[in-house]
């Protein structure tokens, strides 16, 4: 293969810290030749990338129609109450990060989270509960 | 269901020995149309990547981020082999040996199970080509064919404008097959069965009802035939198409290209919404309103200003803040951001609320002081 696949260089610094860190950026850009800015550019434009630190596990939950016609809003508020923090915030034992994201495709498990790659689906208060204990 | 049957590298030995000219020829006159929801015809692709001179490269579109599908999820996870038997009648008709599995970030959990699938029909087959996966992470403008292969070439996942189409100039300038996973996946059928229907669909419904799930429905059935299938908790009220492709009220509708988009609305990739009456129409727009604007890529300023706007004002009706000349401004906008926008996303992103505002007009008006 003539050519590294950037978003995967960039996937793998993520899975490794939970984001990807300055240092990190800017040691790739070395490696690759790559100008730092167009991989800066890279890493905030996809949803899954973080530029900021992150919790040990990272909580997306869905909020689009499916999820949201079956009360994806509640949930939101019960998981922010639960960890104390808002979306797009980590908890203060960095153990949770919290981002409301568009469709996962479970649908038909409405509503729905992922907790790092593994889906949660059919949630209800009292799962939330016992998923997040 | 048809889509989970086995064909155990029938249809690719049949593929080698009909050749390329005869493969595609015999797809074009089956009729595949693409199940990314474009609907353009797989064959005719295919021959115009045959034309076209020097290394080629084919994409796998598994970016499905229409919100409400998950049929590609659905064929990833139960049938993998039949999708990577697709791949490779692909490579091998149009002697392609490098081919790129565009995974959305969210089907992580998808990807081990894929991987073996497909090396399984390699070391079989002993197949050249080399076909790689790679993971999106979380952009749905990336199902756009051209941000995909922005994506895949190490770039921002934005859209360009075509020509050239990828079937000339596409990944790294080269000529590029982009096929949905839906579509591949019924290659090695249409191959094998003399039956095979492109009418046949994976219908994805979700919303306010007991069964959703992954449906196989030929197109043409009757929304209230799909409505009773899929036992509706209260009385639905609205149907959406994805958040692209517009809504519309529950009545007498055919499920097919033509009688939907009479209505204004687009079919896509077949996946419903239902949404029942305890539902704000007004609130819905928002929510999909939202979503266009946290997903829109930035690159041209209808899309990126507009989406904003649109989502500024309808937050603003929803809290009744609004009065009837911002609902004027607002239907004004959503065609101009229809119109202007660069790409799919762009352009079909105002398709919810201008058939909103058609069908469930008062529940606007009713809203604005």
């Amino acid at each position: 293969m003539k050519k590294e696949i950037v978003l995967s260089l960039l996937e793998k610094l993520q899975k490794k810290d939970s984001y990807i860190s300055e240092n990190s950026l800017k040691k790739l850009a070395l490696k690759h030749n790559i100008p730092l800015a167009e991989l800066y550019g890279v890493a905030t434009f996809y949803h899954m990338l973080h530029t900021e630190k992150q919790g040990r596990n990272i909580i997306r939950i869905c909020n689009s129609p499916s999820c949201y016609v079956n009360g994806s809003l509640n949930l939101i508020k019960d998981i922010e109450n639960m960890l104390k923090i808002k979306s797009g915030e980590t908890t203060k034992d960095r153990k949770f990060s919290l981002h409301i994201c568009s469709c996962i495709g479970c649908c038909d498990k409405a509503p729905a989270m992922m907790i790092n790659d593994k889906v949660y689906g059919n949630l209800t208060k009292e799962k939330l509960r016992k998923i997040l204990r | 269901m048809k889509i989970l049957q086995k064909t155990n590298l029938e249809a690719y030995e049949k593929a080698k020995r009909l050749g390329s000219k005869k493969t595609v020829e015999l797809i074009k006159k089956k009729g595949l149309t693409g199940r990314g929801g474009g609907g353009f015809p797989t064959g005719l692709k295919w021959e115009f990547a045959l034309k076209s001179k020097g290394e080629r490269f084919l994409i796998v579109n598994a970016d499905e981020g229409e919100p409400g599908t998950f049929k590609d999820k659905f064929i990833i996870e139960n049938n993998p082999e039949l999708l990577a038997e697709g791949i490779l009648i692909a490579c091998h008709t149009l002697s392609i040996k490098e081919a790129y599995i565009y995974l959305r970030g969210e089907y992580n959990y998808l990807k081990d199970r894929l991987e073996r699938a497909i090396k399984n029909l390699v070391k079989k087959t002993k197949a050249k080509s080399d076909i790689k996966i790679v993971s999106g992470a979380g952009a749905y403008v990336c199902g756009d064919e051209t941000a995909i292969i922005q994506s895949i070439e190490g770039k921002r996942g934005q859209p360009y404008i075509k020509p050239p189409y990828p079937t000339d100039a596409g990944l790294w300038e080269k000529p590029t097959v982009i096929n949905n996973v839906e579509t591949l996946a019924n290659i090695p059928l249409l191959l094998l069965d003399n039956d095979w229907n492109n009418n046949l669909r994976l219908f994805s419904l979700s919303g306010n009802i007991e069964k959703p799930g992954v449906y196989e429905i030929e197109t043409g059935t009757n929304l209230k035939y799909i409505l009773d299938m899929v036992k509706p908790k209260n009385r639905i009220k609205a149907v959406y198409f994805g958040c692209s492709g517009g809504c519309i009220p529950v009545k007498d509708i055919k499920m097919e290209k033509e009688s939907v988009a009479r209505c204004g609305c687009m079919l896509g990739c077949s996946s419903l919404i239902f949404v029942d009456e305890k539902q704000s129409i007004v609130d819905m727009a928002t929510n999909i309103a939202k979503f266009f604007e946290y997903e829109s890529c930035g690159k041209c300023t209808p899309c990126r200003e507009g989406t904003m706007r649109v989502l500024n004002l309808l937050q603003e009706i929803s809290l009744g803040n609004a009065t009837k000349k911002d609902l004027q401004t607002l239907e004004e906008l959503t065609y101009f951001v229809r119109d202007c926008s660069l790409c799919g996303l762009g352009q079909s992103s105002m398709n919810h609320l201008i058939t909103a505002l058609n069908f469930f007009r008062k529940e606007f008006e009713e809203r604005c002081r």
